[in-house]
């Protein structure tokens, strides 16, 4: 190798501004490939997570379990298979002082550790309070045919329990509104061998549940070792019961909200790798112009192109590659801000690399190419008049994005989203509102541009800061175009990754909301509505009765909306306050699309709807409201709940703490699957993630525009101030030149993103059947933290632009 | 050695060179004329930087507008040595004055000597006046040992006593040289002086 190319990677060091421009080229290529590649596999264990955090602990591990249909002794030999079975009687009527009432027998490792004791404790029986208190059992009480005495009286478990016993649930807590017999609380024995010593009529139907405990795998690869591993277990095990496998189903969730998050990522990748570049092929160009002279004397001493660009890859190569690294090294350590989580499957960094390294080689294939071509086009052949300018990119660009409009207002998501599926992000629903916002980039640098030409005319002497300002803008039209072109994406993206993402979490919640009509409900007996049980005075301003008919609900007009999740409270209860009850018809609100004409619904007087309103807590869509007063026989109401503003935890303590019994509990924060959510979340965040990468990119390129232009900011701003000029007049004009980029770039990203994810957010849906649909979150705080970014930004912008005044010296001015 | 016939050059509708014939002799010829007589674009015909609308260029009897750029390039890069007017387009500025010497193709530094440039071989190119760098620009197109030295207003951008440095290189040039300029000086030491009218 001759020594101008030997050389050349020493020559770099001659211009610190190519080498740094060229690291962050592919600084910021590398993080965006890197990014993704760690955002799509976060993505999985963050699904994962999602998914094991709605299963119950005990349940992660594939499990056996069989329902009253084993002998007992068969139950017991089969429960010593696994570290945590637990073993069941049938519900029977055990007798302790010729007394008997509906129970169950049970035994489950260190169960008596994770119950609360009301009196006693140690070895022998332990019955529930509800048990002892019906069958008036004490402690020292024998069961009547068994030497097994009662040593212990517990609190019964109750709704919501706690991980230990929450794969127990359904046996264990009893439904204290159902039927004699149908459910129980269990009486415990304190070794498996006592289950022998019971009577006889508990000797079969027994049931018995096999569990694995296991630390929750944290990526996909240890879940489907595990399942692999647990299921060749359960088979090995060769017991005849039903194995019960939530991992499988949480895998397969997990693995589709992977792989759509990814292939939602890949277009965008694709275009942002595409970008990145182009930008490397720019930095090569200017590289090419800078070395103008060293490359035609190298061709004029024969050197061909191509041997020419890898002049040029020799000397950026380097810069190049650390870029790429350091780009991968940032979407590491910055992936607790960006993705959806931090565990990443076993390799995946690995991958990330290969991505990285793929993109760094296709970097300097791109400057070897470039270089080459310019080296070409330079010498050997004169330039075309091609002028891409000419090309109105917006109106193309604005063509695709009403093709996206088309395809979403059609597709939503994507075709025929059912219950349960997961959304696989079509690419019109991504690219539609990025479309916008490039349309209006582009038409806006169009606009400035020709502002710019025109603003030659522009006399604002009496204005002089403006006049400057103006002046200065004019004079670099391109970087000021260029720098626009970047914020206003920069911006757009940041506001539409930032409002769809947040529009899903909001529609979740609101979704959760009217499903469940409260943040937490219970059903409860009807001795509430008739008045027989009084609620504690904790529960009182915070939760409501409520009666469930099919198709009707009864509301306490008063209450109501203390506790419901409804949009504006104040006009639900001046609706629900005219709901008196005149004769024999009952005045209702007609919900949505039911029958507007009046109309009986069994136990409920005729309702005859006096108002409407398009959706409501629990009926969503369809359905009749009327008050609690136009009820007059309570039994004859399908269902009586307790709906609170409380949590649902202090809503069951409330209620344990009074003795009021309740059943099927919900909870608003969990009765709705959110994978669904989160996966368009997941995906429109790292399309934020992207514009927080541009708003970077935007803001080094003003940084460095005025940095280059130092020496004619020095020489201009301090002959000026040597005229005349007051220095705060100087420090007015660079804050408007700067701060009219700014803002420009500001207001037309920000109103295009609005403008466009007001219209695409309500179609991104991933539950439709549900109202209401997803809405733009309060853009007020995004809003204003960009704009406080973009004032800071300014700010350092015209501080570094006057330092090169403040510091010029009078030889540099002479020079 | 270098041979024009009918040469012509167009650039759109302007015709910058027209039906220009002439053989480069050995010793200096220097083509003269006013700015915009087509010196420097039949310089950089006759050097093969650039091909002719029209024409022929022979080179060492091969006619060259057949040729593809590769083939240019390598008869170009044995054959013509070429030194730009603006001295510091001739060296790479960053490498030394010995660098650029070995990069053109000297075994060693001895033409230091006869440029007048001894003691410099490690300075920088920035540390040398223009006339420095333009003897030294002449002596790196020596040390590539082509057949002519073609140099394109060589002492257009040099003060009088650097301009002179530079003459005394150029007729003591040991190969035959095309020079283009409106130096009197210049055309005074030329063994052939073409002179263009402007067109």
């Amino acid at each position: 190798m001759q020594l101008p190319w030997r050389a050349a990677p020493r020559a770099a060091l001659s211009s610190p501004l190519t080498l740094l421009v060229s690291i962050a080229t592919t600084l910021l290529l590398g993080f965006v490939v890197a990014a993704a590649v760690l955002h799509s596999s976060s993505a999985g264990s963050a699904a994962l997570a999602y998914q094991q955090d709605r299963m119950c602990p005990h349940t992660v591990h594939p499990s056996l379990v069989g329902k009253e249909d084993l002998p007992l002794s068969s139950a017991v030999s089969m429960s010593s298979k696994s570290p945590l079975s637990a073993v069941y009687t049938r519900i029977g009527r055990p007798d302790f002082n010729g007394l008997a009432t509906y129970g169950r027998f049970g035994y489950r490792p260190e169960a008596l550790a994770h119950l609360t004791v009301l009196q006693g404790g140690g070895t022998g029986l332990w019955v529930p309070q509800t048990i002892a208190t019906a069958a008036h059992v004490r402690v020292g009480d024998r069961l009547t045919g068994s030497p097994l005495v009662v040593s212990a009286i517990y609190a019964d478990l109750a709704h919501p329990v706690s991980g230990w016993w929450c794969s127990e649930s359904q046996t264990v807590v009893p439904n204290p509104l159902g039927g004699d017999g149908a459910s129980t609380s269990v009486i415990w024995v304190s070794q498996v061998s006592d289950l022998a010593l019971l009577p006889s009529a508990f000797s079969s139907r027994a049931s018995v549940s096999l569990r694995f405990p296991v630390e929750p795998p944290s990526t996909l690869a240890e879940a489907e070792a595990l399942r692999d591993k647990g299921n060749a277990l359960l088979t090995s095990l060769r017991l005849p019961l039903t194995r019960v496998d939530g991992l499988s189903s949480a895998i397969a969730a997990a693995r589709t909200s992977e792989r759509n998050v990814s292939s939602a990522l890949l277009p965008l990748v694709i275009i942002s790798v595409l970008v990145g570049l182009a930008g490397v092929g720019t930095v090569t160009v200017q590289w090419a112009q800078r070395r103008h002279s060293e490359l035609r004397l190298l061709w004029v001493r024969g050197a061909s192109p191509l041997s020419l660009g890898l002049r040029g890859v020799l000397e950026l190569g380097l810069p190049l590659v650390a870029g790429g690294l350091l780009g991968l090294l940032a979407a590491r350590l910055l992936l607790p801000l960006y993705g959806p989580g931090v565990v990443l499957a076993s390799g995946t960094l690995w991958v990330a690399l290969g991505f990285v390294l793929a993109v760094v080689l296709a970097s300097l294939l791109v400057t070897v190419l470039v270089a080459g071509w310019r080296v070409h086009r330079t010498f050997q052949r004169r330039a075309r008049s091609w002028r891409p300018a000419l090309v109105p990119w917006e109106l193309v660009v604005g063509l695709l994005a009403v093709l996206a409009w088309v395809r979403l207002s059609h597709n939503g998501l994507g075709p025929a989203l059912k219950s349960g599926d997961l959304p696989r992000i079509d690419v019109a629903a991504l690219t539609f509102p990025l479309l916008v916002v490039l349309a209006a980039a582009l038409l806006g640098v169009r606009l400035l541009r020709w502002s710019l030409v025109w603003s030659h005319r522009v006399r604002w002497w009496k204005v002089p800061a403006a006049q400057l300002a103006l002046r200065r803008l004019a004079a670099a039209a391109g970087p000021v175009t260029g720098v626009l072109l970047v914020g206003v994406l920069a911006v757009g993206t940041i506001a539409v990754g930032s409002s769809v993402a947040g529009a899903q979490q909001s529609a979740l919640d609101s979704k959760s909301g009217v499903f469940v009509g409260a943040n937490s409900t219970v059903q409860v007996s009807q001795d509430i509505a008739l008045g027989r049980v009084a609620l504690p005075s904790s529960l009182q301003g915070n939760t409501t009765l409520v009666g469930l008919s099919t198709g009707a609900l009864i509301v306490d007009p008063a209450t109501f909306t203390d506790a419901a999740v409804v949009d504006d409270a104040s006009s639900v209860r001046s609706l629900l306050s005219g709901l008196h009850r005149t004769g024999e018809i009952a005045p209702a609100l007609r919900i949505g699309r039911a029958a507007d004409k009046e109309i009986q619904i069994a136990g409920l007087p005729l309702l005859k709807p006096v108002a409407a309103l398009p959706s409501f807590p629990k009926l969503g869509t369809r359905g009749y409201v009327l008050s609690r007063e136009s009820v007059p026989a309570a039994e004859q109401v399908g269902s009586w709940h307790l709906w609170s503003s409380l949590p649902l935890s202090s809503l069951t303590s409330s209620l344990q703490a009074a003795g009021i019994s309740y059943t099927n509990v919900a909870d608003r924060a969990r009765v709705l699957d959110g994978l669904p959510f989160l996966t368009v979340e997941w995906t429109f965040g790292f399309v934020a993630a992207i514009g927080f990468v541009l708003a970077v990119v935007a803001a080094v390129a003003l940084l460095l525009a005025i940095e280059v232009r130092r020496r004619q900011n020095a020489v201009s701003g301090a002959l000026s101030t040597r005229m005349g000029m007051r220095p705060s007049v100087l420090w007015s004009s660079h804050l408007l030149e700067v701060g009219t980029l700014a803002s420009l770039a500001l207001a037309i990203g920000a109103v295009a993103s609005f403008v466009s994810t007001g219209f695409a957010v309500p179609r991104l849906d991933p539950a439709p059947w549900l109202n209401p649909a997803p809405v733009l979150p309060n853009l007020v705080p995004l809003l204003g933290s960009m704009v406080l970014c973009g004032v800071l930004v300014v700010v350092v912008a015209a501080w570094l632009a006057l330092r090169g005044v403040r510091t010029a010296r009078m030889g540099e001015l002479l020079r | 050695m270098i041979r024009a016939c009918g040469v012509g050059v167009n650039y759109g509708p302007v015709r910058a060179v027209t039906d220009m014939s002439l053989t480069i002799a050995p010793g200096l010829t220097v083509l003269s004329g006013p700015s915009g007589s087509g010196k420097s674009t039949l310089l950089r015909v006759l050097s093969l930087v650039e091909r002719p609308s029209e024409g022929e260029v022979f080179i060492r009897d091969v006619a060259t507008s057949a040729l593809s750029w590769a083939e240019l390039r390598s008869l170009r890069r044995k054959e013509i040595a070429v030194v730009f007017q603006n001295p510091a387009d001739n060296l790479i500025t960053h490498l030394t004055v010995a660098e650029n010497l070995h990069a053109a193709g000297a075994p060693d530094l001895a033409l230091l000597d006869q440029l007048g440039l001894d003691g410099s071989a490690t300075w920088r190119i920035g540390a040398l006046s223009g006339g420095q760098q333009q003897r030294l620009a002449f002596g790196c197109a020596l040390a590539r040992g082509a057949s002519v030295v073609v140099a394109d207003e060589p002492t257009s951008q040099l003060d009088v006593r650097s301009a002179d440095l530079v003459l005394e290189t150029l007729a003591s040039l040991p190969v035959p040289a095309l020079v283009a300029s409106h130096d009197p000086r210049l055309v005074s030491l030329a063994d052939l002086c073409i002179p263009l009218a402007a067109s």
